[in-house]
């Protein structure tokens, strides 16, 4: 295909903003008259609040709230599943808490120290109850309850055993498929609890309008799912209700739900009738979101000709105390397996447990590294055990073209119409040299490179043809300016990867405009229709699909028009950008002078009182086309301190019609980076002793990756194909460039050091003590030996 | 640096990093008299400033709660590195950065170079200073074992007069030094190794800007093919950092040869006496010790054979 | 209450405040210099990066009064008349940005890196960035952005008459 922009280099429209400090984030509005907020925060990782005094608070002047001042009716902080999948077990501030950081009460005053020293005037009384931590503990009988009654939708149900919710899946005759494997391999894998360390730490500013409506700044990944919360909470009508859109210092999956400083905020504004500004610190902000975390029991059957058969998964995951719907991820993780490789039958069962420990909510991947990283671990061994080319035996399996795709659980799924995974297998596998990897665990010496592969995918969207468990739509609204450009409003939010780029670019691929006349205008959740949440890597696909739907009305109405003007029929006509002129040009092809611009039409629809181009769109994805991403990743282990270091990293993706090649290569970059960290380095410990995280919420004992541990070479490629579903043909990437970079470098590991680790993360100390357990400790040649010969 | 690591029990509501929670008076004396002086008259209350970047934590995180700050970074005549006949002098106000910058160092304290280099990032290193590090008295501090190998010599002082400290009787415990709280450090003297010896700096830690989960530095003098002068030091492996003087002792007058190497490295690892924490195992500290010891010896022998 | 005089962004600045106010408060709260972003607050991410006397240095580590009479260099201030430094254009040029929330510190460690040595060597810039966190890992279009940028300036040198 031929585009325009589409595919071109072309420089962000925010980049401008970034570089000069001139973007704004939610932690930079400051109101004027605006009072500064603190929480008050469980030292217990599980109590009861059995007196609270705030009344020395008061006495300084601030204002107080706990939780007897606010809504006392449970609710889920995240609204992308529907209401009949969706539990609810929170408050906004607590009388029983589940663990160490959740809110008891907040304070607001007229500076930051003296909401400080009020918050430190507060007296509280805990009667301290027993904790769990360990998700197979807090199954067992006897374990401390956390929740005695939830909500599902509006119906009250009992928790037993600590069990938040439950998904069982069966299809096919998996015994008969066992009966029928000539290998059965059975793996347990553990994962770790994950801090998404988004930069920004979360942070909302709250205005109470004279209406009775409030308006909102706040950090989120859906500004629609925010009002519509705070509504329920508040009972405060919909429409009264203004959550701005602004820049987001990164999300990956921490604010698809509200966090819990709006809900904070919002009642200490409405108490105070006055602005409040609520920011976490970022040991707060650690407090506040982990991923989840799970153990795996994995039992896959294999035919010795090197097909997989059937499968049985055990998926028990730790939730933390509360709830941010966790039941559409037991789906989901299923769905992650089901959908790599063919299987005639398989059994699921999937428990989320209760425990006191941050609530855990998405984290870049909805649980597909995870999953990813087990089931590809498996496939290496599998392969190992049949004598095939891990490659081949992947390609002889895989889920492609034609299949059926969970995108989002059980309840999305649709035909895969686009697949480029055995061009991104080959293609990269030459690039790293597949062929000449080292045998695993033949390595003698002290430092042993290896070179793993995972392939991996994620949905675009959670759309599908049919209803789902699972909200998913976008909206737009785009109008044409008397200047030639288009002003493209839209709730969706940029997460940092560029998303709204590329939805600036599909509008002016449509309309044959210069990309500068797009405009991304600020919005907010007034002026905007309805969009579910930047989640799901649905940004391009999702989003996109309305950008581009709605440039399609905005196209018709401009060819109606200009036929008019040209005396053309409009279907006739054509567009084309004029760079010169820096319009778009409507013309009829063939006949010189017949021609008019974009600008002058708006202006003449003004004369003419024809009205303004415009047009609003809500779109369905009628999809949830998986991109796919494959993994080739060489490391070196140092066999006498376990320290792991990447080399070469090639990264092949297929993301249908790649619509910004440069900021798509950031996000394979990225992902590497994240998942790197989450392999080898990222890891919520929990100390028996305080009952809180070992790191207490400070990054200096939560490392990340930095600019001296990248990879000595990455290479990214992108195949070719084209998605009949997507904008222009395109698909997702956001998570599908992570996905299968845990299980890549596990699996370089294992090639490496001939050891495999089924703990995530796999951290020197751990392959240092399998090193040790495995082979005696070589003498090093000294230098100094030499010194002595000579 | 240990900021994690002895907080309050209620500590999640006192520490706010967003701000510094407590109140306290600044002081900025211009002479290390009129600091002293403010010492003297706050003793007890009163903590001493460099670059702050320890203190300034410390405080949002409620670990310490000075109500008198006696800032040194307008005392002028703190901030210097001077070379004399038998070593260098190194102001309590110069920054880590000009240290790691400093020619001087670069080339006649080699180990101590890379140390400094390898503390925190250049943000941290360009506001604080050598003798904070020390002070601070973290059992990680970078800057600690070579210090120890140079034999450094601390110049602390009091209102009656000056007294001088060597670096390894300075540390007592983690956080904890000899200073009375009526003294500072004013400078610290190491004296340059001696001739023809060389010597190195090694760190483990998880990232490329990190603390360390071990640190290491050693000394090292041949005299025909076998060993003349031999020092060595490690961080993080003992409630203070730790010179192991019996590993000295043992492979003086020895080659270095795989055999005398192994002895080191089991004497090493006896003589630590490492903990678990956030950052790493007992077991692993003690394991990667040797390995530290091995490549550190192997660099210093490098270099000698370059010479 | 204290007076602290300094430099901001070639103005001069004058004000009251706190002692246990530190620099990124006073330039956030009471100058509203929001490119000075707040992290993690400890040191360790270098979001609140600003050059003190042309270094960068955490601002969150720095209390008011260990300002005074020094220079503070913020983004706002790299641009000249209207004019971007050619690190703000090797940023755009080279996508070396995603979320942004890293961008302005990365700018002025980059810058004081560029000052001082002109031509830098990949391990040199990926050692001075190792305190500025960037979790969206563009770390190597960082690296890019700061080679070119280096480029430029020693071009601009060069057809210096």
């Amino acid at each position: 295909m031929n585009f325009h922009v589409i595919g071109r280099k072309t420089i962000r429209k925010d980049a401008l903003a970034r570089v000069t400090g001139a973007e704004k984030y939610a932690s930079d509005i400051y109101l004027p008259n605006m009072l500064h907020a603190r929480v008050l925060k469980s030292p217990y990782p599980h109590a009861i609040v059995k007196k609270i005094d705030t009344r020395r608070a008061e006495e300084i002047g601030a204002i107080v709230i706990t939780f007897k001042d606010v809504p006392g009716r449970l609710f889920c902080p995240r609204l992308v599943s529907t209401p009949d999948a969706t539990y609810k077990d929170w408050k906004v501030l607590t009388d029983k808490p589940a663990y160490v950081g959740e809110p008891i009460a907040a304070v607001a005053a007229e500076t930051e120290e003296l909401a400080q020293k009020a918050l430190e005037l507060i007296e509280v009384e805990y009667q301290v109850l027993e904790a769990v931590f360990d998700p197979l503990e807090s199954m067992k009988e006897g374990a401390p309850k956390i929740h005695e009654k939830i909500l599902l939708n509006d119906r009250v149900i009992n928790v037993e055993n600590n069990i938040a919710c439950k998904l069982e899946l069966e299809e096919g005759d998996l015994e008969e498929a066992f009966n029928k494997s000539d290998i059965i391999i059975e793996r347990e894998f553990r994962t770790n609890k994950g801090y998404h360390n988004q930069l920004e730490p979360k942070v909302a500013v709250v205005n109470p309008e004279p209406d009775g409506g409030i308006t909102i700044w706040c950090t989120t990944q859906t500004i629609h799912n925010t009002r519509l919360l705070v509504s329920e909470i508040f009972n405060i009508p919909v429409s009264k209700i203004n959550v701005k859109k602004l820049a987001l210092g990164g999300g990956f999956g921490s604010s698809i739900q509200t966090n819990i400083v709006v809900p904070i905020a919002v009642a200490l504004a409405l108490k105070a009738r006055r602005p409040v500004r609520l920011a976490y610190t970022k040991e707060e902000d650690m407090h506040e979101h982990s991923s989840f975390q799970m153990i795996f029991r994995f039992k896959v059957g294999v035919t010795r000709d090197g097909r997989l058969t059937g499968g049985y998964m055990e998926n028990i995951m730790d939730i933390g105390a509360h709830q941010i719907q966790a039941y559409p991820l037991l789906g989901t993780c299923a769905g992650w397996w089901v959908s790599l490789y063919k299987l005639k039958a398989i059994k699921y069962i999937g428990v989320a447990v209760y425990t006191n420990k941050i609530p855990s909510c998405a984290y870049r991947g909805y649980g597909n590294p995870q999953v990813t990283w087990a089931v590809e671990t498996i496939m290496d061994e599998l392969a190992e055990m049949l004598g095939m080319d891990p490659i081949e035996f992947r390609l002889k399996n895989y889920v492609g073209e034609g299949d059926l795709f969970w995108g989002q659980g059980p309840t999305v799924k649709s035909v895969i119409r686009s697949c480029g995974v055995e061009e991104i297998l080959r293609k990269g596998s030459e690039l790293i040299g597949w062929k000449n990897r080292p045998k695993p665990g033949e390595q003698k010496g002290r430092y042993r490179r290896g070179i793993g592969i995972a392939r991996g995918y994620h949905t675009s969207s959670a759309g599908s043809p049919i209803p789902s468990q699972v909200i998913d739509y976008s909206g737009a609204i785009l109008k044409v300016n008397e200047d030639g450009t288009v002003d493209y409003i839209t709730a969706l939010i940029d997460q940092g990867g560029g998303t709204l780029d590329a939805h600036a670019k599909i509008i002016a691929e449509e309309l044959g405009l210069p990309l500068k006349n797009v405009n991304i205008v600020s919005a907010d959740s007034q002026t905007t229709i309805y969009d579910v949440c930047t989640h799901a890597s649905r940004g391009v696909y999702a989003g996109g699909g309305a950008a581009l739907n709605v440039a399609r009305q905005v196209k018709k109405k401009i060819l109606e028009l200009a036929s008019n003007v040209l005396n053309a029929y409009p279907h006739t006509l054509k567009i084309r950008p004029d760079e010169e002129r820096g319009q778009a040009v409507i013309y009829v092809e063939g006949v010189p002078g017949k021609e008019i611009t974009l600008g002058e039409l708006a202006t003449l629809a003004r004369i003419k009182n024809w009205g303004t181009i415009a047009a609003v769109e809500s779109f369905r994805p009628p999809a949830c086309p998986p991109h796919f991403t494959g993994y080739f990743v060489e490391v070196v282990v140092d066999t006498e301190t376990g320290i792991v270091k990447p080399l070469r990293v090639v990264i092949g993706a297929d993301i249908g019609t790649v619509i910004n090649p440069e900021l798509a290569e950031g996000q394979l970059h990225g992902g590497f980076m994240m998942g790197w960290s989450r392999a080898i380095l990222e890891d919520l410990r929990y100390s028996k002793d305080t009952g809180d995280i070992e790191c207490k919420g400070f990054i200096i004992d939560y490392k990340m990756p930095t600019s001296k541990d990248i990879p000595e070479e990455i290479t990214t490629f992108f195949v070719e194909t084209y998605e009949p579903t997507g904008p222009f043909g395109a698909k997702g990437l956001g998570e599908g460039a992570q996905n299968p970079a845990i299980a890549a470098i596990a699996n370089a590991i294992y090639n490496a050091t001939g050891i495999r680790f089924y703990e995530l993360p796999i951290t020197p100390e751990k392959i240092l003590e399998k090193i040790r357990e495995k082979e005696k400790r070589e003498p090093m040649k000294v230098v100094a030996e030499k010194l002595i010969d000579e | 640096m240990n900021r994690g690591e002895f907080m309050r029990a209620d500590y999640i509501n006192l520490v706010n990093t967003h701000i510094i929670p407590i109140e306290f008076t600044y002081h900025a004396p211009e002479t290390i008299e009129e600091a002293l002086k403010l010492l003297r008259e706050y003793q007890g209350q009163a903590m001493v400033i460099a670059g702050g970047t320890d203190l300034i934590v410390d405080m949002k995180l409620r670990r310490k709660e000075p109500k008198h700050i006696i800032s040194l970074g307008r005392i002028r005549e703190l901030d210097y590195i001077i070379e004399e006949d038998s070593g260098i002098r190194i102001g309590a106000a110069t920054k880590l950065r000009s240290i790691e910058k400093s020619r001087i160092v670069y080339e006649r304290f080699e180990a101590l170079h890379l140390a400094v280099k390898s503390i925190a990032s250049i943000q941290v290193r360009n506001m604080g200073t050598l003798v904070g590090n020390i002070c601070n008295a973290s059992p990680a501090a970078d800057s600690a074992p070579p210090l120890l190998i140079y034999e450094a010599i601390v110049t602390a002082q009091n209102l009656e007069g000056a007294r001088k400290i060597l670096m390894k009787d300075f540390f007592t415990g983690p956080g904890k030094t000899c200073l009375r709280n009526d003294e500072i450090v004013t400078e610290i003297f190491i004296p340059y190794p001696p001739r023809d010896s060389t010597s190195s700096f090694l760190k483990i830690s998880r990232v490329g800007m990190d603390l360390a989960k071990v640190n290491i530095a050693l000394l090292l003098k041949f005299n025909s093919n076998v060993v003349e002068d031999f020092r060595i030091a490690l961080g993080a492996v003992a409630p203070t950092p730790l010179r192991i003087l019996r590993a000295e002792e043992y492979l003086k007058h020895k080659p270095v040869n795989e055999e005398n190497l192994r002895k080191v490295e089991e004497i090493v690892s006896e003589e630590i006496k490492p903990i678990t924490d956030v950052r790493s195992t007992e077991w692993y500290r003690r394991e990667v010790s040797k390995a530290l010891v091995r490549d550190a010896l192997n660099i210093a022998v490098n270099k000698v054979m370059r010479k | 209450m204290i007076e602290v005089t300094f430099i901001l962004n070639g103005r001069l600045v004058k004000i009251q405040t706190e002692p246990n106010i530190t620099l990124l408060d006073l330039l956030r709260e009471e100058l509203r210099i929001t490119s000075v972003k707040r992290g993690c607050e400890t040191g360790e991410c270098g979001a609140c990066t600003v050059l003190l006397d042309d270094k960068p240095v955490n601002s969150c580590l720095i209390l008011a009064p260990m300002i005074d009479g020094r220079r503070i260099l913020t983004v706002e201030g790299l641009t000249k008349d209207r004019e971007l430094h050619p690190l703000q254009e090797s940023f755009i040029e080279e996508f070396a940005l995603q979320c942004g929330y890293c961008t302005p510190g990365m700018l002025l460690t980059s810058k004081a890196l560029l000052d001082l040595n002109p031509s830098p060597t990949i391990e040199e810039i990926k050692e001075a960035l190792s305190g500025n966190l960037c979790r969206c890992g563009a770390y190597q279009q960082i690296i890019n952005a700061i080679l070119r940028a280096s480029e430029k300036l020693r071009r601009r040198l060069n057809y210096k008459p």
